[in-house]
């Protein structure tokens, strides 16, 4: 039974030179335990179809379901909710509030639980040694490395445990060395039975994924014959 | 970690931007504490001043009508007269440090160059003391007429056609005239004869007896009607009485003086709520990513309204405090010398309470807008997800 699915999704911004069609009626479905990459050139509409997937970004037209919940049926306070206890999120940039140590910022999704403080230090600090980064746990994201705050941002988005976890360029601004062991750490958490699913234009990353789609001009490519087109 | 912890760490390792919102909290609190304490001591001075500036009791026997002195009845063989005994007694009231002056009375009519005259026997310095108004001719400031030297009201003096240093008799006692009140617009004033109080009770042979006593008590910290209900308690024989012209014009002034002070303090408490708004405002802009992130990951709106509000409320308590004691501190050190007041600003710890409270409340107020508007980002745009 499928985790995620995507039904006729189409997106739409007003921008100042009229119409803008982010996303053109997107079918799509996710199975638990996947790892699936988003390919496509910049502009081509995956960030936003991360961010429709995510919970975050209401589309213009369709449906989103996550384990048969309608997610855009949900009120935003409700949506909120959802996206604490189903969704993970590594950021571009990984967003890292920057007056909070490593473990506080790990910590940051469950100070709206009722788990105990020592609960949740002691949660994040598994996370934090998890991803490599027990010893550091105290620093601040500007004590950190690029390699390193990305492992903070993967921490902080699998500390409550979510359904699915989605990342955005997660390699994208770090060395090949780091980012080598990024996608480990991603293929790792998905051999342990994660759902994740990222954004990326870097071919070589595909060694890492069980399925890689291609969006171009916000749809889904389907010609045969490209390299890293369709649906694999 | 709970939001509180988040609030907290915003305002503790984001120092500067946390500094300039807790001063602009101390200025707007310390400004307000030192004029509302300042203001409030003023309004005790000039109360007190207006309290020493004529009589606000009236201490009357039961007695008949003859001649008359500010509705009083001149004491005759009928009518009943106060004792000099009585002023002791006056002086043994729960609240008798607010009784400053006392000036006992005695009146009698006497026979001058055929004319009939008012004389009211006065303790010169009391008299002149609840008098401050008074401008005599040919008495100089601080000086006080003799035993046997009397002042003369207005009118007396141009009926009788006397003047400074004139010997007049009385009763059959020789006096010099030692000055003339000018006109007062009072007729008890500038038709009466002014003469010691011993030598017209000997004069009278009255050795004891008053007609009345005039008494001007502060009463910026008890109302004049809780000390005149002491003295009648002592002086369950005499009809005590609150001047309420006197009072209600005191009242006027002070209570200008009251407005004057709220007003202020109200308008530089605004101020500095404006102050908070502004920066708040630049804070949630500055922090559109940080709330993006939050929103992200699963944070509802009255979450982040909570932590604003937290936020807030730290910075308002340690700029409230600080402001209250600074405040206070320039007032007590400062405030007599700015505003030229003899009485001292006290220590009013129950000020920290209401000082901190209306910074929070300002603050909170202030707040609304800018956390409302956190509440409004898009969590998408926030992050420029896209």
């Amino acid at each position: 039974m499928s985790l995620i699915k995507v039904v006729n999704v189409s997106k739409t911004y007003q921008g100042g030179e009229g119409a803008v069609n982010a996303l053109r009626n997107i079918n799509l479905e996710v199975s638990e335990g996947q790892f699936l990459a988003l390919l496509g050139p910049s502009g081509s509409g995956k960030s936003t179809l991360l961010s429709v997937l995510g919970a975050l970004n209401p589309p213009t037209e369709g449906e989103v379901s996550i384990d048969e919940i309608s997610i855009y049926g949900l009120d935003d306070e409700r949506r909120a909710d959802f996206r604490h206890e189903y969704v993970g999120f590594v950021f571009q940039q990984y967003q890292l509030i920057p007056y909070l140590t490593a473990l506080e910022n790990v910590m940051l999704p469950l100070a709206i639980t009722k788990y105990s403080e020592k609960e949740q230090k002691n949660m994040a600090q598994n996370v934090l040694e998890k991803v490599g980064l027990g010893k550091k746990s105290n620093r601040l994201p500007n004590q950190l490395s690029g390699g390193e705050q990305n492992r903070v941002a993967i921490a902080r988005a699998i500390v409550n445990e979510p359904a699915i976890l989605f990342a955005d360029e997660p390699t994208g601004s770090l060395d090949s060395k780091t980012a080598k062991e990024i996608l480990e750490l991603f293929q790792s958490l998905n051999k342990d039975g994660q759902t994740i699913i990222m954004v990326t234009h870097n071919l070589e990353n595909l060694a890492y994924v069980s399925r890689s789609i291609t969006i171009r001009d916000g749809s889904i490519d389907t010609k045969p014959g490209l390299r890293i087109g369709g649906v694999s | 970690m709970r939001l509180s912890h988040i609030s907290y760490e915003n305002v503790r390792r984001r120092k500067t931007r946390s500094l300039l919102l807790i001063l602009s909290i101390m200025i707007g609190v310390a400004s307000s504490v030192f004029l509302f304490t300042t203001t409030r001591s003023m309004e005790k001075d000039v109360a007190d001043k207006l309290d020493q500036f004529g009589s606000n009791i009236l201490i009357l026997p039961e007695t008949g009508e003859t001649l008359s002195f500010g509705g009083v009845t001149v004491g005759t063989s009928q009518g009943k007269e106060l004792d000099m005994a009585m002023i002791p007694v006056m002086k043994t009231i729960q609240n008798k440090e607010t009784l400053a002056t006392i000036s006992p009375k005695l009146l009698a009519d006497a026979d001058i160059q055929g004319k009939s005259a008012l004389i009211v026997g006065v303790d010169f310095t009391q008299e002149l003391r609840l008098k401050k108004w008074w401008k005599i001719n040919g008495l100089e400031k601080g000086e006080v007429p003799a035993a046997n030297e009397i002042l003369l009201g207005s009118d007396v003096a141009r009926i009788l056609n006397l003047s400074p240093q004139q010997q007049v008799q009385i009763k059959g006692q020789d006096f010099r005239v030692r000055g003339i009140i000018q006109p007062t617009g009072s007729i008890e004033n500038d038709q009466a004869i002014f003469m010691d109080l011993t030598t017209l009770q000997r004069a009278e042979n009255k050795p004891t007896a008053i007609s009345l006593i005039e008494a001007a008590a502060f009463c910026y910290t008890c109302p004049i009607e809780e000390v005149t209900r002491q003295l009648r308690e002592k002086l369950p024989d005499a009809k005590v009485t609150a001047l309420q012209l006197t009072l209600q014009s005191r009242d006027d002034t002070v209570q200008r003086f009251s407005l004057f002070a709220i007003v202020i303090s109200v308008i530089l408490l605004i101020t500095s709520g404006f102050v908070v708004a502004m920066s708040m405002v630049s804070s949630v802009k500055e922090r559109t990513r940080d709330i993006g992130v939050l929103r992200a990951i699963g944070f509802r709106k009255q979450h982040i309204i909570q932590m604003l509000f937290l936020e807030v409320s730290f910075v308002s308590l340690i700029g409230g405090l600080i402001g209250f004691a600074l405040g206070m501190g320039l007032a007590m050190k400062f405030g007599p010398l700015i505003a030229q007041m003899t009485v001292q600003v006290p220590w009013q710890p129950m000020l920290a309470l209401y000082s901190v409270g209306a910074a929070l409340v300002v603050s909170l107020l202030a707040s609304i807008y800018p956390a409302w508007s956190a509440t409004k980002l898009d969590p998408v745009e926030a992050l420029r997800y896209f």
